[in-house]
């Protein structure tokens, strides 16, 4: 048992070593179009910098797109005009490269430059991308970097300060410049494979996006003598580069097509084997066309092998339709086709090229056809006959249906075979109720509508049925006439909801009812009535003004004029224009009284001590 | 019933003689006072407190002012000589002259 169990291992193990997984996607034309523009905008557009015409020129290079004439004059111009012996390696190496590509004429570097780069690769101050990129900028020109035995010392000790992957992916392509002493990147390989991280068991990347891991799988694949990914890290790779086809800056194009282009033409360059078009075939044109080819569309050198189809499984029941049919060069060098004479259904292709492998799901579409259909009316009770009414597609009925509460509509077809979407629709302008169709065990259809509980009111509907299926080549939407029907309720006309609300007018609080006038006048005359019971009563005590002087009409006044003051406050004046009133009045009164109270005491006490 | 009558009889020849004349007059506006905002309770229980703020305004006043006349008569009068020493009856009556003002300056504000 133990062997059996061991054995089989052995074989799975041996059947699956050497099969490779392949990538799917692949930089398509569209994609090229797309860079194309962008780049293109960075070399011709209105803010145009010293990098950006690097990106669109390196890019441009790379999609194998040549650069007109009036273009490359303008940008040699500006790039002359403005690079003015920059204190950055990086932008100097833009510029040294932008000016070799585009065939401006003259040179752009000075002597100065280059004594301040090679100064750059002496300095221990230096970063990583400093001493990268001054490597690079001479190398630009021509010049050899100085003293390589130093430089590599000094990467090899500025990675000891910082060994981030983009300090590493720097170092890398340094230190292919630097001949046999760059070999210290060689001792480094396995480190940064192993930093690669795996997204979903697909995707593999270098923490950093796109530009670190483009970085450094650029600077692994240029090392020599080694081989630092397998053919599955390669793909994985791929895969992840793939996913960011979306990226819009020229910096991200070409940093996305560097990566792709440094895959492609490694040892492990990635198999793209993909549907062209729809991944799916008819009955009349059977031919699926795929396309084999590396990840920039353009055909594998050397051949991996024959394009087999190794197998075809039906999806819903796994059973094996095709197996190991080769496939049939197509019209160009990528392109290979593979006839599917197979029932209409879905299909999952296992492809092989060579050691590369790829699951496709396919689907064959075929005509489905009506074979027979009715439609009609019956009763509910069922007293009198059902009358079904034969039609062949795609006719209408000649007369309209007439039904009523009391009917039924019944409809009933057969297919050449099943379909997953079988609907009957009626219509009017406004409406629209939809009804499925049951199939029963003899594969014919039904559909049973009851009048009286499906509508409510009065109706011309047209009638339509709906056939539909994944793989129906011929989705079927036919037109079968009117059915008119009568319930002696006729829809009421519905308001629209929309429209403005009507608008909300502020509403004071309503004041109360007042007491009619003949009550309030009685009031007030009751009210003032007891003024006139006062003076009579002190008339009857008998009031002295006796002692009433011209001294004293002052503070009379005065004290009247207050009183007066404050009837204008209850009917017209606020209270600051009458404390502003008030407060000379009072001064004025309160002299006033002062006085001739005091002259009244005085009199008292000079009677008194008399 | 002939008891209360020679009683309120007494009571008020007894008032007619020994009550100054200042203290009558005093008197006499209070029961002005009093009538007034009696008329206006009655006012307000037969029609209703629309609008409250002059009913009471209106009641303030009254109550006000008989609480000043009171007090005022309470400084003048000779038998209470002894407890308002320092106050002689013309400071009592310019605090209420003094106190009449402030009290209609808050009625009238009120009165609306």
């Amino acid at each position: 048992m133990f062997w059996y169990t061991f054995l089989g291992y052995f074989l799975f193990t041996y059947l699956t070593y050497g099969v490779q997984a392949s990538v799917e996607g692949y930089i398509s034309p569209s994609d090229n179009k797309k860079f194309l523009s962008v780049l293109i905008k960075s070399l011709s557009g209105d803010n145009v910098d010293l990098s950006g015409i690097y990106n669109g020129v390196i890019g441009l290079k790379l999609l194998n797109e040549q650069i007109g004439s009036e273009i490359a004059k303008k940008n040699c111009e500006y790039i002359q005009k403005s690079f003015k012996d920059d204190e950055d390696p990086e932008i100097i190496f833009h510029v040294f490269t932008a000016w070799s590509k585009l065939g401006c004429s003259g040179k752009i570097h000075k002597e100065d430059t280059l004594k301040f780069l090679r100064n750059v690769l002496t300095k221990e101050k230096s970063s990583l991308s400093d001493l990268r990129f001054s490597v690079e900028a001479l190398k630009a020109v021509g010049e050899n970097a100085p003293n390589p035995a130093k430089i590599s010392q000094l990467l090899q000790s500025k990675l000891k300060e910082d060994d981030s992957l983009q300090s590493l992916g720097h170092a890398l392509h340094a230190s292919v410049h630097l001949g046999s002493h760059g070999k210290f990147a060689l001792d480094r390989v396995e480190d940064i494979v192993v930093q690669l991280d795996e997204v979903n068991g697909k995707l593999l990347q270098w923490e950093g996006g796109l530009s670190t891991t483009s970085l450094l799988l650029t600077g692994l694949l240029n090392l020599e003598g080694i081989k630092p990914l397998t053919q599955i890290q390669a793909d994985k790779i791929a895969n992840y580069l793939l996913t960011r086809k979306t990226v819009q800056t020229s910096k991200g194009i070409v940093v996305l097509l560097e990566a792709i282009k440094a895959l492609t033409s490694s040892s492990v360059s990635p198999v793209s084997i993909g549907v062209i078009g729809k991944p799916s075939v008819s009955i009349e044109k059977p031919e699926l066309k795929v396309r084999v080819s590396d990840l920039l569309g353009s055909p594998l050198k050397p051949v991996p092998g024959p394009v087999v189809a190794v197998s075809a499984t039906r999806v819903v029941d796994d059973v094996v339709v095709l197996s190991k049919k080769p496939l049939s060069a197509g019209s160009g060098p990528t392109e290979f086709t593979l006839p599917l004479l197979l029932d209409p259904d879905h299909y999952q292709i296992v492809l092989s090229a060579g050691s590369h492998t790829v699951n496709l799901h396919v689907r064959v579409l075929g005509p489905v056809n009506i074979k027979s259909f009715e439609i009609g009316l019956a009763d509910v009770d069922g007293t009198s006959g059902t009358q079904l009414t034969k039609l062949d597609f795609p006719n209408k009925l000649t007369k309209g249906l007439q039904a009523d509460s009391s009917h039924l509509l019944i409809s009933k077809f057969s297919l050449s075979r099943s379909v997953h979407q079988t609907f009957l629709r009626l219509h009017s302008p406004k409406k629209e109720i939809i009804f499925i169709a049951e199939v029963d065990s003899n594969k014919l259809y039904k559909i049973e509508v009851n009048i009286n509980s499906e509508f409510t009111y009065s109706g011309v509907f047209d009638m339509e049925l709906i056939l539909g299926d994944p793989v129906m080549s011929n989705p079927i939407k036919w037109n079968l006439g009117k059915i008119d029907i009568n319930l002696g309720k006729t829809e009421p006309e519905l308001k629209s909801t929309k429209g403005p609300k009507p608008e909300i007018k502020h509403l004071f609080r309503q004041a109360e009812k007042r007491p009619s006038t003949t009550v309030s006048l009685l009031f007030s005359i009751l009210t003032a009535a007891p003024l006139l019971l006062l003076l009579i009563l002190w008339l009857k005590i008998g009031l002295n003004f006796s002692n009433f002087s011209v001294i004293s009409l002052p503070f009379h006044l005065g004290f009247g004029s207050i009183l007066c003051l404050f009837l204008c406050f209850w009917l017209k004046l606020d209270m600051f224009t009458t404390c502003a009133w008030l407060i000379p009045l009072g001064i004025f009164t309160f002299l006033s009284g002062h006085k001739v109270l005091s002259k009244i005491a005085n009199s008292k006490k000079s009677e008194k001590k008399d | 019933m002939a008891n209360i009558g020679s009683v309120v009889s007494k009571f008020y020849s007894e008032y007619s003689i020994k009550t100054p004349k200042k203290m009558k007059i005093i008197d006499a506006y209070l029961l002005y006072i009093l009538l007034t905002g009696i008329v206006q309770f009655v006012y307000c229980l037969l029609v209703g407190t629309f609008p409250f703020n002059s009913f009471l305004s209106g009641f303030i006043s009254t109550v006000g002012s008989f609480v000043l006349a009171v007090c005022l008569r309470l400084q003048v009068n000779p038998e209470n000589k002894n407890q308002f020493q320092d106050i002689s009856p013309e400071r009592g009556y310019a605090d209420f002259i003094f106190a009449h003002v402030v009290l209609h300056l808050v009625v009238m504000n009120f009165i609306g």
